[in-house]
C-alpha cells in the first residue's frame, strides 16, 4: 500500500488540555462550535495531571474497515479512513475495534466520524488551532523520513498493538 | 497461471482480486452457487430491518468483475474435485482444469433436525436470496431459533419490520458463545426493554403447520407465529474437500500459507480451522475480518510472496437500537479448562458494564456494554502485547503528576478497569 502523504503527529506532553483542536475540528466539519462535534477527543487523566489528544491515526491495515458490517469505513485517497454516511448504521464496530478507540459518535446522527485531514485545506485546522503549543502537527511525507518526526509519530501510535 | 476460486464470498473475492492486482496475466475464475456479485452477508440483516437499501449490501458491481479480467461463472454450484488430475466439476457439468485452486466456499447453516422445519413460513438470513424471501414475506409474529449474533441482529429488524418477535435459545443465555452470563442477562434485558420476548433454556420441539406456519412448540410453551427464523449457527462446508481427499477436521485445517494437505490446494475464510493469534489453539470464528485477512494471505503465497498468517481473532460487536456492545477473546467459560492464576475484573455503572478476563495478569478476554466497551480496542491491544497488569496497576500508583506522558496506553488502561 502506498503511503499516506500526511501524518498527523501528536506530542502529548506539548498538550495543555485547551481543547481548541476539539473547537476547530466541529467548526471546520459540522460549523458548529461544539467538542462534541469534533473528530479530536482530549482525555484527561486527572490523577496524573495529564491530557492526550486521541486522532485517527489511519493505521495501514485499518481493522475498522474489516469489521465494519456495511463496508462504510473508506480509505480516501489521502490516505485517512473515513465513514461513509450514506450506510453507516453506527454499530460502532469500528470503535471498539480500534486500538485507540477513536471513532467519535456524531451525536446528531449517531453515525461515526474521524479525522480526513481537512482534505480540501492546506492545513488540518487542529494543527492551526494548536499552532502555539504544536502538540499536534502535520508531518509530510518528506518529513516523515527526518529521525525527530519519525520518533513523533512513532510515540503517537505507542499505544497500537504491532499486529494490525 | 489458471487460478480457479470456488466461492464467491467475502474470501473467494479477496483473493481473486488481490492476485489481480500483482498479477495481470493470471487466468481468474470464481465459481459462484448464487445469481449476485460479491455481497456482505453482515450487512443483510440491516437491509432486512429496513436500515439500509439493497444496493447498500454488496461489496462488488458486476463491472468490477469484467474490468479487473476476473470471470465469475454465477450459479454454478462446484460438486467434486480430482486434485490428480487438477480439476473440478460445477453442477452443470464439465470439468474445469485449475494450477491453482482456492476453497473459498464458506459454511452452511446448521438446520437443526426439528420436525417442521421446512414448512412454508420457515426462513434463515445466511444468504441474500433467502433473506429477500424474509424481507419479502408479510408476517406478523415471528420466532427465531437460535440467539447468536445473527439470531438477535434478525431479531432486531424484525421488531423493526413491526412483527412481534420471540427468540427461543437452547441455551443458558442469550449470545452463549460470545457472551458470560452477567453479560448477556443485561443485553437481554435490554432485548425485553424493546419488547422481544427471549426464552433461553428452551428446546424447539416442532414447527406447527404444513402449508403455513402456524406456532413454534418448545419444551415449554407453544408460540403462535406465521414467521420461523433459523438462526443455529453456520457450519464449515468440509464436504467437498473430505470427499476430494482434503485433510479435514472440524473445518479444512490449513497452515500459515493458507494450503491444505494437498498441493496448489488453498482454503480461507469460513471454511477453515486455522489457529487464534493470541492463544495459539485451533480457532474457528467464522468472521468477517479473518476471511479478508486470510484472503490476503493466500493472494499474496499464490504470486509467489513470502507470507505468513498470524491468526485469526475473535471480535464480535452486539448491537440492536441503542444498545451497544462487544466482546473479544476468550469468555470466562472458556477459560474454566484452563490452568493458572485467573481473575475476572468487572465494572458497572448504570447500564455501562465491564468484564475483562485476566489469565496469570494478562488479558484473555473482554466484554463490554455501553461507554466501556469505547475503551475495548485498548484492552484488545493490551491482550495482543500481552501487557501485565500487575505493572499497570503500579504505573497508576507511581506515575508521576504532570510526567511520563509516554504511559498513556496504560493510563488509559488503568482508567478503564478502574484502578
Ligand atoms: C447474517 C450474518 C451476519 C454476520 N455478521 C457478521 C459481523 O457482524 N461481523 C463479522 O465479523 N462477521 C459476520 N458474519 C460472518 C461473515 O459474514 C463471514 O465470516 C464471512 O462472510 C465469511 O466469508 P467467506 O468468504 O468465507 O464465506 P461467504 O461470504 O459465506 O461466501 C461463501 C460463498 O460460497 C458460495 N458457495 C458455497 N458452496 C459453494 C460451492 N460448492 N460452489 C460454489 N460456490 C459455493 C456461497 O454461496 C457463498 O456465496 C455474518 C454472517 C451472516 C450470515
Ligand atoms: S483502527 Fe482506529 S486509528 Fe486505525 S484507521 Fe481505524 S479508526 Fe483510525
Ligand atoms: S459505526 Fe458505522 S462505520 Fe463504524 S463499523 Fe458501524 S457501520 Fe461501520
Amino acid at each position: 500500500m502506498k503511503l499516506r502523504r500526511d501524518h498527523l503527529s501528536i506530542d502529548p506532553e506539548k498538550c495543555t488540555g485547551c481543547r481548541r483542536c476539539m473547537i476547530a475540528c466541529a467548526m471546520k466539519h459540522h460549523n458548529r462550535i461544539d467538542p462534541d462535534f469534533s473528530c479530536v477527543e482530549v482525555i484527561r487523566f486527572a490523577s496524573q495531571d495529564l491530557e492526550m489528544p486521541v486522532i485517527c491515526l489511519a493505521c495501514e491495515t485499518a481493522p475498522c474497515i474489516k469489521v465494519c458490517p456495511m463496508n462504510a469505513r473508506i480509505r480516501q485517497a489521502n490516505g485517512t479512513v473515513v465513514t461513509n454516511t450514506e450506510v453507516c448504521i453506527g454499530c460502532r464496530a469500528c470503535v471498539y475495534i480500534c486500538p485507540v478507540g477513536s471513532p467519535r459518535i456524531n451525536p446528531a446522527t449517531g453515525q461515526t466520524m474521524t479525522c480526513n485531514l481537512c482534505a480540501d485545506e492546506s492545513e488540518p485546522w487542529c494543527v492551526a488551532a494548536c499552532r502555539q503549543e504544536r502538540a499536534l502537527t502535520l508531518c509530510t511525507e518528506g518529513a516523515a523520513s527526518k529521525p525527530a518526526a519519525r520518533r513523533a509519530a512513532a510515540r503517537s501510535r505507542a499505544g497500537s498493538p504491532r499486529h494490525y | 497461471m489458471k487460478l480457479v476460486i470456488i466461492g464467491n464470498g467475502i474470501a473467494g473475492n479477496q483473493v481473486a482480486f488481490d492476485v489481480r492486482k500483482k498479477d495481470r496475466h493470471a487466468r481468474i475464475t470464481i465459481f459462484s452457487a448464487e445469481t449476485v456479485p460479491e455481497y456482505d452477508p453482515c450487512s443483510l440483516p440491516y437491509f432486512l430491518g429496513g436500515e439500509c437499501g439493497r444496493t447498500d449490501v454488496f461489496r462488488k458491481t458486476p463491472e468490477d468483475y469484467t474490468t479487473h479480467n476476473i470471470d465469475l461463472v454465477y450459479d454454478s454450484r462446484v460438486v467434486s474435485i480430482d486434485p490428480d488430475a487438477k480439476t473440478i466439476t460445477p453442477h452443470a457439468g464439465g470439468q474445469v482444469s485449475y494450477d491453482k485452486l482456492v476453497l473459498a466456499h464458506g459454511g452452511d447453516l446448521f438446520t437443526p433436525p426439528i420436525p417442521g422445519i421446512h414448512n412454508p413460513g420457515v426462513f434463515s438470513c445466511k444468504q441474500l436470496a433467502e433473506t429477500e424471501k424474509l424481507a419479502a414475506h408479510n408476517g406478523r409474529s415471528a420466532v427465531v431459533i437460535g440467539s447468536g449474533a445473527i439470531g438477535i441482529e434478525a431479531a432486531e429488524a424484525l421488531k423493526r419490520k413491526g412483527y412481534a418477535v420471540h427468540v427461543v435459545e437452547l441455551m443458558d443465555w442469550i449470545l452463549p458463545s460470545l457472551f458470560d452470563e452477567p453479560t448477556a442477562r443485561r443485553l437481554e434485558t435490554a432485548l425485553k426493554g424493546y419488547g422481544i420476548h427471549v426464552f433461553t433454556g428452551e428446546k424447539v420441539l416442532e414447527i406447527k403447520g404444513t402449508g403455513q406456519v402456524t406456532a413454534v412448540v418448545t419444551d415449554r410453551r407453544t408460540i403462535a407465529c406465521d414467521t420461523v427464523v433459523v438462526a443455529t449457527g453456520v457450519v464449515p462446508g468440509t464436504a467437498l474437500a473430505r470427499t476430494a481427499g482434503i485433510d479435514t477436521g472440524r473445518g479444512i485445517p490449513v497452515n500459515r500459507q493458507m494450503q491444505t494437505s494437498v498441493p496448489d490446494i488453498y482454503a480461507c475464510g469460513d471454511c477453515v480451522e486455522t489457529i487464534d493469534a493470541c492463544t495459539g489453539e485451533t480457532a474457528m470464528f467464522q468472521l468477517k475480518h479473518n476471511a479478508i485477512e486470510q484472503g490476503q494471505v493466500a493472494a499474496r503465497h499464490i504470486v509467489g510472496e513470502k507470507t505468513r498468517y498470524l491468526g485469526a481473532y475473535a471480535f464480535a460487536r452486539a448491537h440492536f437500537f441503542s444498545t451497544h456492545a462487544a466482546t473479544f477473546g476468550k469468555t470466562q467459560r472458556a477459560t474454566d479448562c484452563i490452568l493458572g492464576d485467573k481473575r475476572v475484573i468487572e465494572r458497572e455503572d448504570k447500564d455501562n458494564y465491564l468484564r475483562v478476563m485476566l489469565l496469570n495478569n494478562q488479558v484473555v478476554g473482554g466484554q463490554a456494554i455501553g461507554t466501556f466497551a469505547d475503551g475495548l480496542g485498548l484492552l484488545i491491544g493490551a491482550m495482543w502485547r500481552k501487557d501485565d497488569f500487575m505493572e499497570i496497576a503500579a504505573k497508576m500508583r507511581t506515575t508521576p503528576r504532570g510526567g511520563a506522558v509516554h504511559t498513556w496506553p496504560m493510563l488509559r488502561l488503568g482508567n478503564l478497569l478502574g484502578f
